[in-house]
């Protein structure tokens, strides 16, 4: 909320009639960056408008984006949750530990899906009551979740790494539809991603955590229940990390301690780089479908253009900075912290 | 008095563990890590391993190795674990200096270089006997703090990074394109497994490296660097080097949902189950055991000759002080062998051959 | 009117609020008739936000009975007040700007629109429409609510509050809290009209510092002061001098001003601009400001006068003419040029401008002058805190402690610590950009009495204002701008000062 900087211009804008709703134009700014990018790389190496790669880009794509689509809804409420690799840890490995695996007799086959969404859901309703009823920041509360999940996974595990012998849950990752021929993990990311939006928008959970970025007690003065959605978006984003968690471990076929290293920042900096506002209150999951989009096909481009490894991590800080600049509505903010 | 000691580790350890990850589990983990054995003879002296963590498949063994050593002589066994943290590792070491009354053998993994000094001149006071593994300080000897300071044991990169690569080239039958996945750019055995794959480029003309990227020892990288060369590559790539078994299991993956997993040879480093496993189901061509249970095992047992009189350290030549050790070559041909000796069953060792896997005086 | 003829909508009766060392309402009955706008004004601390906590039901009373419709009802909580038909629209607005105006007006109430968890956002905006026709907007429901200016913002609150006909049993009960702070003069108009329009629909509570508004739109006015009701009186038999009488207890004058403290400015001549323009903002302005003078300037919205306090304050820099301070040719880039040069700007938005409200009293104060305070890199506490409470002392700052954090404080005592920061600084000029504006009565008074005060001393001032009134009352010289350039120049000494007619033919 910037009233302040509203003030400054109180008759700047006063067509109404003329304002689009929520997408603006600040917020086209990651897709062009995106079609761009594509298009650089096509020229250098046009492999990478090949079917072949688009699978993979697609699939590079799928964990990415069912992690941010859980960090949208709460960055959206001016929250943050740095828990996405405990969850998606414990996740992987307690499904590793269901399914037909290297270590134990388990072989609870695609049942064990729902227990691990379940584990995922409990581990985001633990970040929400904490954060909500002891008041502790989601920084922090989500900080302590991280390591816990990491934790007890290690603890479960003993430090090793599990084969998951489950060809159904393999096939998550490896088999792919008849039709299209794209990976079953990636529709069920699409599918994550629908689910979402219709969250975000026609659900009033997704209602209110827009109202709760835009202004807690402004919310809170139209009768929510702030609290109450705090734990619920909470407990969403957990289910979204569970199902990460669950594509991280048929992807590479096992479940260890270190299968979530480094996917909070891929998270975090997908969601940024998508328009979605730190400070809460604007963003959306299509904009962080465009962000992970962004970042991956990145990557994936640096490699096809042969750009050398050491330059790679800079160019992508340098990307961070350029899309968050661009998307940025520089107007309404005054005061950058 | 052991029981004291282990007492109050145990504590510390698991109050960190609660601290650290706030998990009850995680510290229950640890806690039962730290195992005492009680002695026959109280002027036995009490063997310590000082390493990073159990939550590790590498340190795990290297704490069986010590298990085991201890054992076979009935001393006191006491695993100290520094959770990556400087401070903990060298004040834990103090603590148990100062309990034993210097009657104690230590065998350290340091957390970091500049951890060794310390702990060296703490030992070295104490009047126990110390050897330190992989870190230490370039410009610190074992010989300068005779006879305390028994040996320093470190494996080179080069050979083994070589031999690696030797053995993905003839999985390929000695020609065509490779692709390479290096560990952190600043990371010394990353720098040195790297150059050993140069050397054997260099040596093998008709193997081609179409590209090298470094995939920070990440699983995740290396799945999404190798799917991307899929794409440049396609057919051309013959094979996969990876610095690490990580790295060299995600390579697989990548190559099993383009369908191609077992038909592109690929080679790690580390040997971890899963790596032995991957060579045994004909998905990778090879992978080097460091064999941490020696590390843990032997380790201790240089010390323990040492301070029993079995040999005096300052007599012995400076390839005995500061030594490189001898990895375990594992490719298809024994790599049912040492599946069933070293991982299916305990593996048995002469703990008295101490010199048995020296391979040359370290070179700075 | 007469009470007794009919049941009134609302009515307090007796109500009794006490805090930890306050009694906030002592006794306090107050009746609303149906369709009828009920002023409600007093000095801050008089109970009127307590009072308005009650009947939002924020606050539980502690004595006495709220009646609706004349039956006795609790309010437990806010929603369980507009569910009863208590509609609030606050002084700091409480749209959410990130909100298109349809999911602001049905914020909370989705439930009606929802079917199976799923929000119909077409039946959701339609309705929207419908109430935002209602109160006469031609908005989008559609549209982001921070596209819109502050007036159609008002009258969103406005039409969602309306939204509780369709919830409340009984009559609706809208309270309008200081509505028009934000708002400009036409924007008031607007509101006003809708408001009247919407008697039929609502009674209203009208709570104003702005005393010929509360004349202008009410029917009956409450005064409070220390708690209690001091007076009820229809609207149509009221003055100004008279309310304001009621609010402080004593009366309103000339001496309002503090005229009599107007000495004549010295012949020193602190800031010379000539010629000064600003792209389409202003052109060709060109004023002498002495030492201990304050300068007027008077002007409707898009005169020019905003943004020439904007080019002195260093926040936009003029493009041709010249700008002297103490006979030095100037161009502020920036706002810490226009410090380095003396310049102390006082602005509106005091919460966000002038005070860091999460550093204490102390801090603030000397934040402006921190250098001269720093001995070896390092703030000399002991120096600060003496430095501070001086200040607290001689501006007579009401704080528990100079460590007592901005947040806490009243407006009138913020801007005496902003105003604290710049004396501190040394500032030779002071900008003061509407200083008044949210403040009562009794703190407009002990500000003027400051800048009085710091004339004195030398200090010169260049105001703008939220009223003309102030403007003549302060000023030695009034400015009168229009369409970017100056059109009078009026000299506004004690006992000679313009009338408003005079100014505003200048003016429009």
């Amino acid at each position: 909320m910037t009233p302040s900087a509203d003030a400054e211009s109180p008759r700047a804008s006063a067509s109404p009639k003329s304002a689009m709703h929520r997408f603006r134009l600040a917020s086209w700014a990651p897709v062009i960056v995106l079609v761009l990018l594509c298009a650089v790389i096509a020229v250098i190496n046009p492999n990478f408008l090949s079917f072949g790669n688009f699978v993979r880009i697609a699939q590079a794509a799928m964990i990415p984006l069912v992690l941010g689509l859980g960090a949208t809804f709460i960055i959206l409420m001016g929250s943050i949750d740095l828990s996405v690799e405990g969850i998606l840890t414990l996740s992987a490995v307690i499904l590793s530990l269901l399914v037909l695996n290297g270590a134990n007799g388990n072989d609870l086959g695609l049942l064990a899906i729902p227990l691990v969404l379940l584990v995922g859901a409990g581990v985001g309703f633990i970040n929400g009551a904490v954060h909500v009823k002891l008041k502790v920041p989601s920084f922090m509360t989500t900080l302590g979740t991280w390591f816990i999940g990491v934790g007890v996974a290690n603890a479960l595990l003993g430090g090793t790494a599990v084969r998951i012998n489950d060809k159904l849950v393999r096939a998550l990752a490896i088999s792919r539809d008849p039709l299209v021929g794209l990976p079953w993990g990636v529709w069920i990311a699409i599918f994550c991603f629908f689910v979402a939006l219709v969250i975000q928008n026609y659900t009033r959970l997704g209602r209110y955590i827009y109202a709760l970025g835009g202004g807690e007690d402004l919310a809170g003065l139209s009768g929510i229940r702030a609290s109450r959605v705090r734990i619920m978006a909470f407990t969403l984003a957990g289910v979204f990390y569970a199902v990460g968690g669950i594509l991280a471990a048929a992807q590479l076929g096992l479940g260890n301690s270190q299968i979530g290293l480094g996917r909070l920042f891929t998270t975090i900096t997908a969601v940024v780089v998508g328009g979605t506002s730190l400070a809460g209150g604007s963003g959306s999951v299509q904009q962080t479908l465009v962000g992970v989009l962004v970042v991956v096909v990145l990557s994936n481009g640096m490699v096809l253009m042969g750009i050398p490894p050491s330059v790679q991590i800079g160019v992508q800080g340098l990307m961070i900075i350029a899309a968050v600049a661009l998307s940025m509505d520089r107007k309404l903010v005054r005061i950058v912290k | 008095m052991v029981k004291d000691i282990n007492g109050l580790m145990g504590r510390r350890v698991s109050r960190r563990g609660l601290l650290k990850g706030g998990a009850a589990l995680g510290a229950a983990g640890v806690f039962p890590a730290i195992i005492t054995r009680r002695s026959f003879a109280a002027d036995t002296p009490t063997l310590v391993n000082s390493i990073r963590s159990l939550s590790n498949p590498y340190h795990a063994t290297w704490n069986k190795g010590g298990e085991a050593f201890a054992k076979s002589v009935g001393a006191d066994y006491v695993t100290l674990v520094t959770e990556g943290n400087s401070e903990k590792g060298v004040s834990d070491i103090r603590a148990i200096l100062a309990k034993t009354g210097g009657n104690v053998v230590i065998n350290v993994d340091p957390n970091d270089a500049p951890d060794a000094r310390p702990i060296v001149e703490a030992v070295k006071e104490a009047g126990g006997y110390v050897i330190t593994q992989w870190n230490k300080p370039e410009d610190l000897h074992p010989w300068d703090f005779d006879p305390n300071y028994v040996a320093h044991i470190s494996f080179s990169g080069v050979p083994y990074g070589k031999a690696m690569a030797e053995a993905l080239f003839k999985a390929m039958g000695g020609k065509g394109g490779i692709v390479a996945l290096g560990g952190i750019q600043s990371n010394i055995p990353a720098i040195e497994r790297k150059a050993g794959l140069d050397q054997a480029l260099a040596e093998n003309p008709d193997i081609k490296l179409l590209d090298f990227q470094v995939a920070n020892w990440s699983d995740t990288e290396a799945l999404e660097k190798t799917n991307a060369w899929l794409t440049q590559f396609g057919d051309e790539i013959g094979g996969i080097w990876a610095a690490n078994d990580g790295m060299g299991l995600a390579a697989v993956e990548a190559l099993r949902a383009d369908g191609r997993a077992g038909q592109v040879p690929v080679t790690g480093i580390d040997g971890i189950q899963l790596a032995v496993e991957a060579i045994l189901a004909g998905e990778m061509a090879g992978t080097v055991a460091w064999d941490p249970y020696w590390q843990g095992g032997m380790g201790l047992s240089i010390g323990y000759h040492a301070a029993t009189g079995a040999f005096d350290p300052a007599k012995e030549p400076k390839d005995h002080r500061e030594f490189y050790g001898t990895g375990v070559i594992i490719t298809a041909d024994n790599a049912q062998d040492y599946y069933d000796s070293n991982i299916k069953a305990e593996p048995e060792l002469d703990w008295n051959d101490i010199w048995g896997r020296v391979s040359g005086q370290i070179q700075y | 009117m007469s009470p007794a003829a009919a049941t009134p909508a609302l009515s307090l009766a007796g109500i009794e609020k006490r805090f930890p060392g306050v009694h906030a309402l002592k006794d306090v009955s107050i009746d609303i008739m149906p369709g009828e706008v009920v002023g409600l004004i007093g000095e801050n601390g008089a109970g009127k936000s307590t009072l308005m906590k009650i009947l939002s039901g924020v606050y539980q009373p502690d004595g006495g009975e709220i009646r609706l419709g004349g039956q006795p009802t609790r309010f437990m909580n806010a929603a369980d007040a507009n569910l009863q038909g208590i509609g609030m629209v606050f002084q700091e607005q409480s749209l959410l700007t990130n909100l298109s105006v349809g999911e602001n007006i049905y914020l909370g109430t989705e439930a009606a629109f929802t079917r199976f968890g799923m929000i119909d956002w077409k039946a959701l905006n339609a309705a929207a429409s419908r109430q935002l026709e209602k109160v006469e907007v031609d908005v989008d429901p559609r549209a982001r609510t921070a596209d819109l200016d502050f007036a159609t913002r008002q009258m969103v609150e406005l039409a969602k509050t309306l939204t509780l006909e369709d919830q409340a049993a009984g009559h609706l009960v809208i309270l309008l809290d200081e509505p028009t702070s934000v708002l400009e003069r036409a924007e008031i108009e607007i509101l006003f009209s809708r408001v009247r329009a919407l008697k039929s629909r609502a009674s209203f509570i009208f709570v104003s510092h702005r005393l010929d508004e509360v004349l202008e739109l009410s029917d009956r006015i409450y005064v409070m002061k220390d708690g209690a009701v001091v007076a009820d009186l229809p609207a149509a038999d009221a003055n100004v001098t008279q309310l304001h009488q009621l609010m402080v207890g004593r009366s309103l004058q000339a001496e309002y001003y503090r005229e009599g403290l107007q000495k004549p400015f010295q012949d020193e001549v602190v800031v010379e601009a000539e010629a000064l323009s600003l792209g389409h903002d202003y052109r060709d302005v060109s004023f002498s400001l002495h030492a201990g003078e304050i300068l007027g300037i008077a002007g409707v919205i898009g005169s020019g006068r905003e943004e020439l306090t904007r080019t002195l304050a260093g926040f936009a820099p003029h493009d041709r003419g010249k700008l002297r301070i103490g006979g030095k040719e100037v161009r502020f880039r920036t706002p810490a040029e226009a410090v380095d040069n003396g310049m102390g700007y006082i602005p509106r938005e005091r919460r966000v401008e002038g005070l860091v409200l999460f550093l204490s009293v102390a801090a603030n104060i000397t934040l402006g002058n921190l250098r001269s305070l720093t001995r070896n890199g390092l703030i000399d506490n002991r120096e600060e805190r003496r430095l501070a409470t001086r200040w607290v002392d001689r501006l007579n700052v009401k704080t528990p402690s100079i460590d007592a954090l901005c947040l806490n404080l009243s407006g009138g005592n913020q801007q005496k610590v902003v105003l604290a920061k710049w004396l501190n600084a040394k500032a030779k000029v002071l900008i003061l950009d509407h200083p008044t504006r949210g403040l009562d009565v009794g703190a407009k008074e002990e500000v003027y009495e400051l800048v009085r005060a710091v004339t004195a001393e030398g200090v010169a001032v260049v105001l703008t204002s939220d009223t003309l009134e102030e403007t003549i009352g302060l000023s030695h010289t009034v400015l009168v701008m229009r369409d970017g350039a100056i059109t009078h120049r009026a000299d506004a000494r004690p006992g000679g000062k313009p009338t408003q007619v005079e100014l505003i033919e200048h003016m429009v």
